[in-house]
């Protein structure tokens, strides 16, 4: 790898094990990788392989059971906003405003007044949703709640934004509408994006590299370059023939 | 719960027709409203009769009640008596929702304190509220303090366990979107995101603690505390059955106006919720 010295994320030989009543699992095993600045690197993998528990890990809500991951020169030891984290519920405060919601990373940094509001309008553009700003997440659409969520990750500008599975609850022309979002979000703010999905064409339309995690316990079966500019088209053969690819890359357990 | 008192919220299942007018900023359906009058009017037809037939010791008819109630109003006796009723159930009330609130939130929170004081609040929440008087009495005398006490412990343990549970059952997944957004001390997660999720359950306690404890102090105040609740006895006593009923009365509309003023508080502070 070319990123050495200049990587955002390391992780370096993790793995991780659930104790429980039937014995321990392992959920990933010597997983290494390391994502450059301002990279986007997708893990791809299908549903239980793990990959969800490795964002939890990056964003440190979980402790490896063995290994290190540091995020921009810092070992990782819990979670911390320098790590933004969109999850796939949303999981927005239902009883903060759209607004609210976005400036919740900024009131805990104690951003002076002033401050926040112009950031959280600032957000709320990048976003699209400036009308929306007084409303509460029960009157919004699911994709409009995701916006909501990559805004309240990305305002308090962190170093890294890790994404797990964001689009999973939302029907196709939303996804796809969100996913061009994302990328003009991505290429203007520069940010370094660790994104988790099981949908093989997302992941194609989306990243740098491709991270294929195997099924259980995952463990790093290849890393896939994608070398293409964006937007990308879908039906391109060389799309058709790298999901075909990876298709083949993620085998039987798909 | 809400809806026994909610003209509204049952409109939806009403097999007639939907005939509705607006007012008091509410929407009516005349046909169930002519129900619930000819219900009414066939209740008090029925008193009516009934207390004819013997002595106004045994059931005042509707009338003489009604007649009760006016004299009270216009002496202004009926004031003055509620008056002493709120100056033990409003502080009793207050106290016990904060004391329960905290208590609730403590121990739902922190498995320290949760360990330390489950053993004596699984002991001393079943005891009735009422059942303390002997101690009300002894230690404050039957004056509103002792009412009072008996009203805080009503209200206590019913809001310490609507906090409670809140607070168990408050979400680990926004806990953790807090986290990652810098929430790192107790005081900002029980502040920002523990609290506001457990809520609509602390509400939900403070409304049950709102009238149950009209109970406790119409209670208490059968034992001699002064107040509304001292009337009906005395009354009674004299054989003043007309004004006992009256006094009843009164306990039920301040029931039904605070319990009102509740569900709106309520209403307003949860206007987020889905």
């Amino acid at each position: 790898m070319s990123y050495r010295g200049d990587a955002e994320i390391i992780v370096d030989g993790v793995s991780m094990q659930y104790g429980g009543e039937s014995g321990t699992t392992t959920a990933l095993q010597d997983v290494s990788l390391e994502i450059g600045s301002g990279e986007f690197v997708t893990v791809l993998g299908p549903s239980g392989c793990g990959k969800t528990t490795l964002l939890r890990l990056v964003s440190g809500l979980e402790s490896p059971s063995s290994g290190k991951i540091t995020v921009a020169g810092e070992p990782v030891r819990g979670p911390a906003p320098n790590r933004g984290t969109v999850f796939q519920a949303y999981h927005l405060f239902p009883w903060l405003t759209v607004e609210e919601n976005v400036a919740f990373g900024l009131v805990e940094q104690g951003v002076p007044d002033a401050t926040r509001r112009e950031r959280t309008s600032e957000m709320l553009d990048l976003v699209g949703l400036s009308e929306f700003a007084d409303a509460y997440p029960k009157e919004l659409s699911g994709g409009m709640k995701q916006r909501v969520g990559l805004a309240r990750a990305l305002a308090v500008d962190p170093d890294v934004l890790l994404m797990d599975e964001p689009f999973g609850s939302v029907d196709m022309q939303t996804r796809r509408r969100l996913q061009r979002e994302l990328l003009d979000i991505w290429s203007s703010t520069e940010k370094t994006v660790l994104f988790v999905t099981h949908d093989i064409e997302e992941a194609v339309v989306l990243s740098d590299r491709i991270v294929v995690l195997s099924g259980t316990p995952g463990r790093v079966r290849a890393t896939v370059a994608v070398e293409r500019s964006r937007p990308r088209d879908r039906s391109a053969q060389w799309f058709v023939d790298q999901v075909e690819g990876l298709f083949e890359r993620l085998g039987p357990n798909r | 719960m809400a809806t026994e008192f909610d003209p509204a919220a049952n409109s939806s299942q009403s097999r007639s027709e939907p005939t509705t007018t607006a007012a008091f900023g509410r929407r009516w359906n005349l046909t169930r409203l002519w129900r619930g009058l000819a219900g009414t009017a066939g209740f008090l037809a029925v008193w009516w009769v009934a207390g004819g037939q013997v002595p106004s010791y045994l059931l005042p008819t509707p009338d003489d009640v009604a007649g009760a109630l006016w004299t009270e109003l216009v002496t202004g006796q009926l004031f003055v008596h509620l008056g002493e009723s709120l100056l033990h159930y409003v502080p009793g009330v207050v106290v016990g929702v904060v004391a329960g609130g905290v208590l609730g939130v403590g121990m739902g929170w922190s498995q320290v304190v949760d360990d330390v004081l489950t053993p004596v609040v699984r002991v001393l929440r079943p005891i009735p509220p009422l059942a303390w008087i002997v101690f009300a009495i002894i230690w404050l005398g039957l004056g509103h303090s002792g009412a009072a006490f008996i009203v805080f412990i009503g209200a206590l343990w019913i809001t310490f366990y609507n906090a409670y549970e809140g607070v168990e059952n408050a979400s680990r997944d926004l806990m953790e979107v807090a986290a990652t957004l810098g929430v790192d001390s107790d005081r900002r997660l029980l502040w920002r995101v523990v609290i506001p999720d457990a809520l609509p359950e602390i509400l939900t306690g403070v409304r049950t603690s709102v009238g149950q404890c009209w109970m406790m102090v119409i209670a208490a105040e059968l034992f001699g505390a002064p107040g509304v609740g001292y009337e009906i006895i005395t009354s009674a006593n004299n054989l003043a059955m007309a004004r006992s009923i009256a006094y009843m009365l009164t306990i039920s509309a301040v029931f039904l106006l605070s319990d009102w003023a509740v569900r709106r508080l309520r209403a307003y502070l949860l206007d987020w919720q889905p």
